[in-house]
């Protein structure tokens, strides 16, 4: 556990002058820019109609393919040149070393979250959306799409330890997120597409009109257990892999 | 026997049915200098892997300060420092932020960072981003890196690899210095015997695998002594009568060939055919080079 700590703190400093701090904020931006050329009916519930709009390209796409970048930026100073060596030859524990780079990477992520819930903001204070903002369901869309993210991340990560390329993780998961886009419409395949859940977590139930279309009218709850259960198969595959992993 | 920091049994490692290492008795005692030799692909860097415990033995059991790897990795980690085959940083750091990563991982001090900048000649440039370095200044870095935890063993597998002869020079004086100023062992790698002949007191030297000779580098010069060569009048009488006091030669090309004598042996010798009434006109010692001693040991797997 100490170990762990340890790890954390010179990850945390690794991140110091890295180009990921410009890589959190492409969402949130395009979001700004969507959101303000968008048209929101103000009649019922207007904050989630535009968490909804936005929701479009941040939990659809940006979410699962930035949980990608994540894992491969940080593996990827010590794929190069021997750093993995370099690394390990600390008295670390390889679990410490996994853990510890997980969390950066699901850190980095709600990092995303909160500038996301600000672009929101700020793009609902432009168009001068009436009040109260509804903080439970907007709260709820975006813990729920941060979890949802949890099992992606373990994935990439595992991916990104396996494959020294910085490319090779980054293509499988934009392999996987592109059918996002039919999956989600699907109300039998979206339920069990682990890529598709952030968004399907994100988005509000009941908030579009006629109560929402393909997977998107399933409770939160039989949400999570797509969420809970792929979360379990990744980590432990990535986890397993790194433990036995010859350096 | 002076205490061994690492001691190897019977170290195995197989990839795909094929040994990579086989059957390794590393014994490296305190305060030395070992040069671990071999040419490139004999297993140098396998084994350093698995004495870092980044890799596990096939079979066999590594033992570090006396204590099992296996059992006890994090104590023993803790004070061993090493560069592994490249050294590594992150280009964007400085030399101190890259050093600060390592520290925090070490729970070192921080006055640590600055004292081993200083130890490898890096103080001046360490605000700079390691980008900017040139090969022997990043091998200065990695090796500081290695010092950072305050080792009692030092770890380098090919430390000079790449680097200019004034680069090769600095590192082998800063290895040199350490187990006389900082009580450390070291166990440096190499492909090149005339590199560590220098420093290093014990040479193992590893060919396809296996270890061929692990011996002091004094006693691998004594392999370098080929003999004597004698060149005097009526050669074959002189033979004859050398032998008949029992020493063992024979002759080449005109001259009488001998085995190895110590000196005091060989004025004997002399006094004995000029008593003999023979002229000694010339008697030469054949020395092979360390380096003709290291390519026959990896060529045969051992001295003829």
């Amino acid at each position: 556990m100490l170990s762990y700590f340890r790890v954390l703190s010179a990850e945390r400093l690794k991140m110091s002058r890295s180009l990921i701090v410009l890589l959190i904020l492409v969402s949130p931006l395009v979001s700004i820019l969507v959101g303000l050329l968008s048209d929101v009916d103000s009649r019922q519930q207007p904050w989630l109609l535009l968490l909804g709009a936005l929701s479009m390209l941040h939990a659809l796409l940006f979410m699962p393919i930035m949980s990608g970048i994540f894992a491969a930026f940080i593996c990827r100073y010590e794929h190069q040149g021997g750093g993995w060596k370099q690394l390990l030859v600390l008295p670390v524990t390889r679990s410490g070393v996994f853990l510890a780079k997980y969390t950066v990477i699901i850190a980095l992520l709600l990092i995303m979250q909160v500038l996301f819930l600000g672009a929101l903001l700020l793009v609902g204070a432009v168009k001068g959306l009436p009040g109260p903002i509804p903080w439970t369901e907007i709260g709820r869309s975006l813990l729920g799409g941060w979890v949802a993210c949890l099992p992606l991340a373990a994935l990439q990560l595992a991916a990104s330890l396996m494959w020294s390329s910085f490319a090779a993780p980054l293509a499988l998961n934009v392999m996987f997120t592109i059918p996002n886009m039919l999956v989600v419409n699907s109300a039998t395949y979206g339920p069990y597409y682990p890529w598709a859940q952030p968004f399907l977590a994100t988005l509000p139930a009941g908030t579009m009109e006629g109560g929402g279309f393909g997977a998107l009218n399933l409770p939160f709850e039989s949400l999570m257990i797509t969420v809970v259960g792929s979360f379990v198969v990744f980590f432990l595959i990535g986890w397993i892999y790194f433990r036995m992993k010859e350096v | 026997m002076s205490e061994l920091v690492i001691q190897t049994r019977n170290l195995n490692k197989k990839y795909r049915g094929r040994y990579a290492v086989r059957n390794l008795d590393l014994e490296i005692a305190k305060g030395e200098i070992y040069g671990f030799l071999g040419p490139n692909g004999a297993g140098k860097t396998t084994t350093i892997r698995m004495l870092l415990g980044l890799i596990r033995p096939t079979v066999g059991s590594i033992q570090i300060f006396g204590k099992d790897l296996r059992k006890d990795k994090m104590n023993i980690l803790r004070k061993v420092g090493s560069l592994v085959e490249y050294p590594s940083n992150y280009g964007h750091l400085t030399a101190v932020q890259n050093l600060e990563a390592i520290r925090r991982i070490l729970d070192a001090p921080k006055a640590r960072i600055h004292e081993v900048l200083e130890i490898v000649s890096l103080t001046k440039d360490a605000k700079r981003p390691v980008k900017g370095y040139s090969l022997g200044m990043k091998q200065r870095l990695g090796i500081a890196a290695a010092l950072l935890g305050n080792p009692e063993l030092l770890i380098l597998d090919e430390p000079t690899n790449g680097l200019d002869p004034a680069g090769i020079h600095e590192i082998r004086e800063l290895i040199r210095s350490m187990p006389k100023q900082h009580g450390i062992t070291v166990l440096v790698s190499s492909h090149l015997l005339s590199e560590v002949e220098q420093m290093a007191g014990t040479v193992g030297i590893i060919r396809e695998g296996e270890m061929v000779f692990q011996d002091t580098i004094d006693n691998l010069k004594q392999q370098a002594s080929g003999g004597f060569r004698l060149v005097v009048s009526e050669p074959q009488e002189a033979l004859v009568h050398l032998i008949g006091q029992g020493y063992t030669g024979r002759m080449e090309d005109g001259a009488i060939k001998l085995d190895q004598l110590s000196d005091p042996e060989v004025a004997l010798l002399v006094k004995r055919l000029v008593d003999n009434n023979h002229a000694v006109y010339r008697v030469e010692e054949k020395r092979r080079s360390l380096e003709d001693i290291f390519m026959q040991v990896i060529e045969q797997g051992g001295f003829s």
